[in-house]
């Protein structure tokens, strides 16, 4: 079995590494200085080098070369090893695979032992963010203080995952997407050595799908190559499931035409040609985003041909930027919806079919005049108010039964802390929580305050709490003004738009999940 | 009959079957291939074929399974030794994080009697998040005598990082036109050949399945009588239906997925198109309602069959849920006959 070009291709020095000058010039420079820390995280979306960039690194540490700089040398014993994956003192965990706290306990115990061959025991955690909360606590300890043999290297694709107290131990690098050139240079750069011939179109229809990650880019060159022959434009899009680039301006132009039967035939065609629909999908919301760019004035960061562009202008014009958006997001839909095993084509069908509907402001618009009538209809016998009050009496007047004091919440803001001064006399536990809470609204009458954890939430919404504080906020504001404890930002947070005492927040803390909301 | 059915003894995917073979031939083969598709398109016979192909003592020409030695016939019942097939216990389950683990060990081990250790997943959508990390660094760098297949209905469905250290084969449902005269070389009448690949939407794995099933295709043709029969009915007995169906949630399912494929295509006939349509036997039924409805009331309809299916997976009410598809759909008054 031949090994994969993106395992094959995976870069030996820091000078291959593309693109990511912002991480390798550092390390680079710490390792020449010898200030290597003990401790790195490396983070960004797949395939932008952070592996490649944690296994360097524990190859320059170890380097035998006597010039620092060179390091990585790629020649000398340590290096070989590395290279050939037989290094001792390199050791790849895989964190998602052991995520349990009986696994960081085993390499805790086997730490302190000093190192075999090099001069660093090198650990890298691969996937980090996949270890249980109790595996990231028994690791803390070890994390700031490990021995002075030791370098913990973490990766991870999610590092919103990590806890905060690790993070806060590493030295944080964050990887970035490639830009499309970058990609296809190396593309090309791989088709030179490796004797693939190939369009550099392809290459660039390549990179453009692999969205910025280049492992995903090789792996696709790979793929095509393996089906032998020169890589053209044409075998690209039968493999890689996208349409000729004529059946998204087909579609789009029967959208502008407002042709449904068009349309639809034209996706038929499309896929029944061999594109992918979610492929599909995604092609013609990047074409739409090059309209919007052009409407924007932006046209020259659309890449196209001059052909290609003045059939987008047309486009541009005759499809209005409203219209534009309403399609990019409804075909969006179509591309990332994870349903649609029944029939691939359904998702592109319902996403066109509704382009071709009213958008629902319009057509609110549309029936508003209607019901206003019917509306002023029926308050006949007082004719002189009738026409303004239903428009704007409504909320007029359901705000006036339910706020009969007109206090805004920055008056109450502005009045908090006074309130908390007041309250310290009396209660100076109820003082401290009005220190941690904050105003967040006022909502039918009742003032919501938020708390970040429902303990302190539960401490305040006891009634004697409750009435003590709205007594002070009556002293100061002079209005009756009823409190009400909410969670925020923690764990069982709701979302802003949920009464806190509804069947809805009840659902959701007995571990309910919001599917849709109407 | 020569020409139906290529070198690995399917009748569609030619072209994969090409790419694969090349992959044997060339020494190139890749340690992970992904191969999605809706089911019943092929996926899980392509893989199969692909772990006979490279395990086959005995080949008809390099990269072609003789399928009748024994190795192959092993493969074939799942039981083979260096293969492993992992799946979810129930179609709709979950694959968990234990059964990729076991995977790992399994690959630990150099083969017992083959050239490869094959691993098999079987709709790997279904395995939850932490199964799927936990596949990650065993699909990044597998050992040499590996080699990872899994099947998925489409790649969204899977962690991008997963796609991306897999090759993908994306499979495609096959022309309607050509599964026909496939199932007619398969001794099936041509009409009820006709009505299945339309039924199947090109998916010969699933046509098959349907053809051995007297009892869906009896189950369907019943649903989309008592559907017509709905339509033109008062709210009261449309709720009276929507009590029995939410007895049985199973039953619910499968009587939504047959409300889609309908209203699907009344869909496409609303808006003049000319593609095939599912419920072929059906065609002036659905040319009836089509000349009654909007496009927007007939893409209503559809989404709605389709929310409502995902919404039934999320555990709603039944009935509920039921009651609310009938209150929004349309009353349209009975035809002529």
């Amino acid at each position: 079995m031949s090994q994969a070009l993106y395992r094959k291709w995976r870069p030996l020095g820091w000078d291959e590494v593309v693109s990511q000058e912002h991480v390798i010039q550092t390390l680079k420079n710490a390792v020449a200085a010898d200030r290597v820390a003990h401790a790195y995280l490396f983070s960004g979306p797949r395939g932008t080098g952070k592996t490649t960039a944690a296994r360097l690194l524990a190859k320059a540490v170890n380097c035998l070369a006597e010039d620092k700089t060179r390091r990585p040398c790629n020649q000398c014993a340590h290096c070989v090893a590395v290279n050939e994956n037989r290094f001792m003192d390199l050791i790849e965990i895989d964190a998602a695979s052991n995520t349990s706290v009986e696994d960081v306990r085993d390499l805790r115990d086997k730490i302190n032992f000093a190192p075999s061959q090099g001069r660093y025991k090198v650990y890298i955690i691969d996937e980090v963010h996949m270890l249980s909360v109790a595996a990231f606590n028994a690791l803390l300890k070890t994390l700031e203080e490990p021995p002075p043999h030791a370098i913990f290297i973490l990766a991870t694709t999610e590092s919103h995952k990590i806890p905060a107290t690790v993070l806060s131990r590493c030295q944080r690098h964050e990887f970035r997407r490639f830009p499309l050139s970058e990609i296809t240079r190396r593309l090309s750069e791989i088709c030179r050595a490796e004797g693939i011939e190939a369009d550099p179109e392809a290459l660039t229809l390549i990179a453009r799908q692999s969205a910025g990650g280049m492992r995903d880019a090789i792996s696709l060159l790979d793929q095509l190559a393996s089906a032998g022959g020169k890589i053209t434009l044409e075998t690209a899009q039968t493999v890689l499931g996208t349409a000729a680039s004529q059946a998204v301006i087909a579609l789009v132009q029967a959208l502008i035409e407002r042709n449904a039967a068009a349309g639809l035939d034209e996706i038929h065609r499309a896929l029944d040609g061999g594109a992918d629909a979610r492929a599909f999908a995604r092609q013609v919301v990047e074409y739409l985003r090059g309209l919007l760019l052009i409407q924007l004035g932006n046209a020259d960061q659309v890449e196209a041909t001059a052909e290609q562009r003045a059939q987008m202008m047309n486009h541009a014009r005759a499809l209005p930027t409203a219209d534009v958006l309403r399609a990019m997001r409804a075909f969006n839909t179509a591309a990332s919806d994870p349903r649609g095993g029944w029939s691939p084509s359904l998702g592109l069908e319902l996403a066109f079919a509704e382009m071709l509907e009213l958008p629902k402001a319009e057509m609110e618009m549309v029936t508003a005049p209607p019901t206003a009538a019917r509306h002023s209809a029926v308050p006949q016998p007082q004719p002189v108010p009738a026409r303004s009050e239903p428009v704007t009496g409504q909320p007029a007047a359901k705000g006036a039964e339910s706020a009969p004091p007109a206090v805004t919440l920055e008056a109450v803001v502005k009045a908090w802390k006074q309130a908390a001064a007041r309250i310290k006399t009396q209660d100076i536990n109820l003082s401290a929580l009005l220190n941690s809470g904050k105003p967040l609204e006022i909502r039918e009458g009742v003032l919501l305050v938020a708390f970040a954890s429902d303990i302190l939430q539960g401490k305040f919404n006891r009634p004697e709490n409750l009435e003590l504080t709205r007594n002070v906020l009556r002293e100061i504001l002079g209005v009756n003004l009823p409190v009400q404890g909410v969670v925020t930002g923690g764990k069982n947070a709701l979302p802003a738009h949920i009464k806190p005492d509804g069947l809805v927040a009840a659902a959701s803390q007995l571990g309910g999940e919001i599917v849709d909301v109407q | 009959m020569t020409k139906t059915r290529n070198e690995w003894g399917l009748f569609a995917h030619d072209w994969a079957v090409d790419m694969l073979m090349r992959h044997i031939q060339q020494g190139a083969l890749r340690h992970a291939y992904l191969f999605t598709g809706p089911a019943g398109v092929g996926r899980r016979t392509l893989a199969m074929r692909l772990a006979q192909a490279i395990q086959c003592p005995t080949p008809v020409a390099a990269g072609v399974p003789c399928r009748t030695c024994r190795v192959c016939r092993q493969i074939e019942a799942g039981q083979h030794i260096d293969l492993m097939v992992v799946q979810a216990e129930t179609e709709g389950g979950t694959l968990k994080v234990e059964q990729v683990r076991e995977v790992a060990r399994f690959l630990s081990l150099k083969p017992y009697q083959a050239a490869f250790k094959v691993v098999l997943f079987l709709r790997f959508q279904e395995a939850n998040a932490s199964a799927q990390n936990a596949l990650l660094k065993t699909l990044e760098e597998a050992p040499a005598y590996a080699l990872l297949m899994l099947t998925a209905d489409n790649p969204e469905q899977l962690l991008p990082t997963i796609v991306s250290r897999c090759e993908v084969i994306r499979l495609r449902p096959a022309s309607i036109p050509a599964l026909t005269e496939f199932l007619t070389t398969q001794g099936i009448e041509p009409t009820r050949a006709r009505l299945l690949a339309h039924l199947s939407g090109g998916r010969p794995g699933y046509a098959l399945r349907l053809s051995a099933d007297e009892q869906a295709l009896a189950f369907r043709s019943e649903t989309l009588d008592e559907l017509r029969e709905l339509l033109s009915a008062p709210v009261r007995t449309r709720f009276a239906y929507a009590e029995t169906l939410a007895k049985d949630k199973e039953t619910f399912r499968r009587t939504l997925f047959v409300w889609l494929s309908f209203w699907r295509d009344v869909l496409l006939r609303v808006a003049g198109s000319q593609a095939p349509l599912t419920n072929a036997d059906r065609t002036q039924e659905v040319e009836a309602l089509a000349a009654q409805l909007s496009l927007a009331q007939a893409r209503t309809l559809t989404e709605q069959a389709e929310q409502a299916i995902e919404r039934l997976e999320k555990n709603l009410n039944a009935r509920l849920l039921a009651e609310v598809l009938f209150v929004d759909w349309p009353k349209l008054r009975q035809r002529g006959n």
